[in-house]
């Protein structure tokens, strides 16, 4: 197992907490969690099909000259080896490119906008863009340290809902943790869930990791959020809305990160997870 | 609903599935039109920017005019555009080399605006630059729009440069020669056909928007044998104040960096001493493409001395505004800087051989402006065809190939790397198709990387380990802590044969007593380029990666020569 995490470290108090989950969340996975501290309030992420310059809020440049110090210091206290990533190339002297080499990537809800930063808030913009191209999970923290204990999955049946079930096993696979389904049931029933699963070669792992699939009735979603455990991994797939959808419909992604304050593992579109 | 959707994918299907060639030019010139149309959107508004500070600039205070415009531009593109400011196309040349000419949307609107605010105030710098980072980033846009993949990006980012440069000079060819020659650096016929189509495009619509668009009128020249020894000479003089233009730029910047002002004020500063300049020699303003006019008709009114000096005074306010804060491009300080030395370089032969006859002054001008753009930017038929193409100046083919390649060639020798280069030079990104710098960077460490290696335990018994060998194929066994499976060296079959030859010796030595531990390893952070200088310093054929202390795989040179090839032979096929 070589997985590396990469965090976007912020020296500040909220900072701390978000960059204490993602060392919980390698430690637990026995991934290598990688800290990159900004120099400049930007930077580019490539994508194979996108270019996503992620604009920070100016939290994350605060006491720069205690920021590695602290990462450190961090980084000791969960008895993690430190490894700090450097840019090694810049598409402007202020704009360096930040690799999309890593398995997990760690984002706070937002990373531009100030005022929801602490709170809850909405899903920015970035962070979707990031979720919509990358190719690996995203990791959305709750907003204080918080260890899980559990994994809850959330299988909608959907591409990305499949991804998000891998990623779920994987989870637990390394972990040891034990896995919990959860499906709306909107217009298909248990047995077409149970099918989809075994069609793409998930049946035994599911029945070896995951101790509970639970079914709930189309309007019993926020029954659904409330009876995932507090102290659980949320692991979803992205909801492909295009954003007229979203609008009309609202989103599903930013319902659920604004009701639940576990942490969120989300796979998006181009997420390719394997479970070898 | 169903239909709808049936009939949209039947459409996106037929569409996208077009022959490779088909699909390529007809985004091309619809990446044309857009290019073309940014650029008439760029140029409607400096004209009317201009026309609109006109009646101000009799007063005295008229010098703080280009200090805010660079104020505001240099706030627009740090704070509201947050774009990292460069200078733009090197921006995209770095783009097409390394990331398949993915492009940032937001650049192609980010510097229309600030470059509208620099020259609009009186800043000295050309929109060209401007309109062919928006143009690339519109082409980017719509590849990614498409989904198209990084070769087919790649000649969309062309097709935007192309319609840019050919929109806002209404010269086609030069904005197909200077797509490929600058920005792809590669002559394929996949690519020469789309942006020879989105350099039509532009000039099109351009043209049917501004009608009346002709930056400079087509004068008559008559050039004669007498001319031939003076456009060396020409060539000679273009091409040091390349060099000079060059290094202005860029130390200009350096300096501006390590003063104690704020972006800001840097900005304020830089402008309004281009502004007091102004006052003086208002040639050092703006575009300048009037003053080029008047010196290509033979109007220019300046003395002889005095154009001399407004040589310098040009290269230093063009420094001073890219430098200090302001945004825009080199291309019409080029054309103003070379027009500027064409007419002082023919005062003073005029002076010196009073008896000669050779061409009129806006000849030399012309001469003058191609040795400077082929001089800095490197690009030899650039100049040419720019020139030719602006001015109708085909009287005048003969001297110009003569000054542009003479200059650029000298300038290359004095300064190997041309302005737009030298910073992506420096920094060993300037990854030219097919290059050996190019392919190394487009081969991925993790798929040359081989990873089919049985590991043995650090307490293996030596006779367990020659048991397991007999049944493998492995010259490498990387060796593992049973506990926590980091890696702890390697065991290499030709280092270990004295042992093998030793049946004796087979039940008294465990593996972690003959294992390597001081093997050199890469890991997955390193680029191929260190990888090959590892082995190449040590000596090795094969490398064993590590990362976090675990064993991922061995890279050896037969492998990389493989896929060397392969990606040698997808990037240099037509």
């Amino acid at each position: 197992m070589n997985y590396k995490l990469l965090h976007i470290f912020r020296n500040t108090p909220f900072g701390r907490e978000t960059f204490l989950q993602s060392l919980y969340f390698c430690k637990t996975i026995n991934a290598f969690p990688v800290a990159y501290i900004p120099k400049s309030d930007k930077f580019l992420m490539y994508f194979p099909n996108d270019a996503v310059q992620v604009d920070l809020d100016h939290s994350y440049l605060r006491s720069p000259e205690t920021a590695k110090d602290n990462a450190q210091g961090l980084f000791n206290e969960m008895g993690i080896k430190p490894m700090f990533y450097e840019p090694k190339n810049f598409t402007a002297s202020s704009l360096p490119d930040i690799s999309t080499n890593f398995d997990y990537l760690c984002c706070p809800r937002s990373v531009s906008d100030l005022s929801s930063r602490i709170g809850l808030g909405h899903i920015g913009p970035k962070v979707r863009r990031i979720i919509k191209h990358a190719t690996f999970p995203v990791l959305i923290t709750s907003p204080v340290y918080k260890p899980w204990k559990s994994i809850s999955v959330f299988f909608g049946g959907s591409k990305n809902a499949l991804s998000a079930l891998r990623a779920g096993l994987k989870i637990s696979m390394s972990s040891g943790l034990p896995m919990s389904i959860y499906t709306l049931l909107e217009k298909k029933g248990e047995s077409y869930f149970r099918q989809l699963i075994e069609k793409n070669g998930l049946e035994e792992p599911v029945s070896q990791f995951s101790s509970q699939w639970h079914f709930y009735k189309k309007h019993d979603f926020d029954t659904l959020l409330y009876d995932v455990p507090h102290d659980s991994l949320i692991v979803l797939g992205a909801y492909g809305h295009g954003i007229i959808k979203d609008i009309l419909l609202g989103s599903k992604m930013e319902h659920i990160q604004s009701t639940v304050t576990n942490n969120l593992l989300i796979t998006g579109p181009h997420c390719s997870i394997s479970l070898r | 609903m169903l239909m709808m959707k049936n009939w949209y994918k039947n459409v996106y299907h037929k569409l996208f599935h077009l022959d490779d060639r088909l699909l390529l030019i007809i985004a091309g010139s619809v990446t044309g039109v857009f290019s073309g149309l940014a650029s008439v959107v760029l140029r409607l508004s400096l004209e009317s920017a201009l026309k609109w500070l006109h009646p101000f600039q009799q007063y005295w205070w008229a010098f703080v005019f280009p200090g805010i415009g660079a104020l505001l531009s240099s706030f627009y593109l740090e704070k509201i555009a947050r774009e990292g400011a460069g200078h733009g196309v090197p921006e995209v040349i770095y783009s097409v080399s390394r990331y398949g000419g993915l492009l940032r949307f937001r650049s192609s609107y980010s510097r229309i605006i600030s470059s509208l605010l620099t020259i609009g105030s009186g800043g000295s710098a050309g929109p060209e630059a401007p309109v062919v980072m928006s143009g690339s980033s519109i082409g980017s846009s719509i590849a990614k729009l498409l989904g198209l993949n990084d070769r087919q990006r790649i000649t969309l980012v062309g097709c935007g440069t192309a319609g840019a440069i050919a929109s806002i000079f209404n010269a086609p060819i030069a904005g197909l020669v200077f797509a490929v020659e600058v920005i792809l650096g590669e002559w394929k016929f996949v690519n020469i056909i789309p942006i020879a189509i989105a350099a039509v495009a532009g000039t099109e619509i351009s043209q049917a928007i501004i009608p009346e668009q002709v930056i400079f009128n087509h004068q008559m020249f008559k050039v004669g044998f007498y001319d031939i020894l003076p456009s060396l000479c020409l060539a000679v003089v273009t091409a040091l104040i390349s060099v000079l233009f060059t290094k202005a730029l860029r130390q200009t910047g350096k300096i501006a960096k390590k003063t104690p002002f704020s972006l800001w004020t840097r900005a304020i500063i830089g402008g309004c001493v281009v502004g007091i300049m102004g006052m003086f020699m208002p040639v050092v303003l703006g575009e300048g493409y009037h003053f080029i006019q008047s010196m290509i008709s033979g109007t220019f009114a300046m003395g002889g001395f005095i154009v001399f000096l407004a040589v310098f005074a040009k290269i230093f306010a063009t420094a001073v505004t890219l430098g200090w804060g302001g945004s825009g491009g080199i291309f019409a300080p080029c054309l103003v800087i070379g027009s500027l030395a064409g007419i002082a370089f023919h005062n003073v032969m005029s002076g010196l051989f009073p008896s000669i006859e050779c061409a009129s002054q806006g000849a030399y001008a012309l001469l003058g402006m191609t040795g400077i753009i082929s001089g800095v930017m490197q690009a030899p038929l650039t100049g040419i065809f720019l020139i030719v193409e602006i001015t109708g100046g085909y009287e005048t083919i003969l001297p110009l190939i003569i000054v542009s390649s003479l200059s650029s060639t000298m300038s290359h020798y004095i300064e190997p790397a041309s302005f737009y280069f030298k910073e992506l030079i420096e920094r060993g990104q300037f990854l030219r198709p097919g290059t050996d710098a190019r392919i190394l960077s487009d081969l991925n460490i993790s798929e040359i990387i081989e990873t089919d290696y049985s590991k043995v335990s650090e307490n293996m018994v030596f006779r367990e380990f020659i048991e397991l060998l007999k049944n493998s194929h492995q010259h490498f066994f990387p060796v593992i802590e049973d506990n926590t499976g980091e890696y702890r060296g390697i065991i290499q079959i030709s280092a270990i044969r004295k042992y093998a030859l030793d049946p004796g010796m087979y039940n008294m030595i465990f593996l972690n007593q003959i294992m390597d531990t001081e093997v050199i390893t890469a890991s997955l952070e390193n680029d191929l380029q260190e990888v090959l200088d590892m082995m190449d310093i040590n000596n090795m054929d094969t490398i064993p990666v590590v990362e976090n202390d675990w064993f991922i795989g061995m890279i050896s040179k037969t492998r990389i020569l493989d896929l060397y090839r392969r990606e040698l032979i997808m990037q240099t096929s037509v």
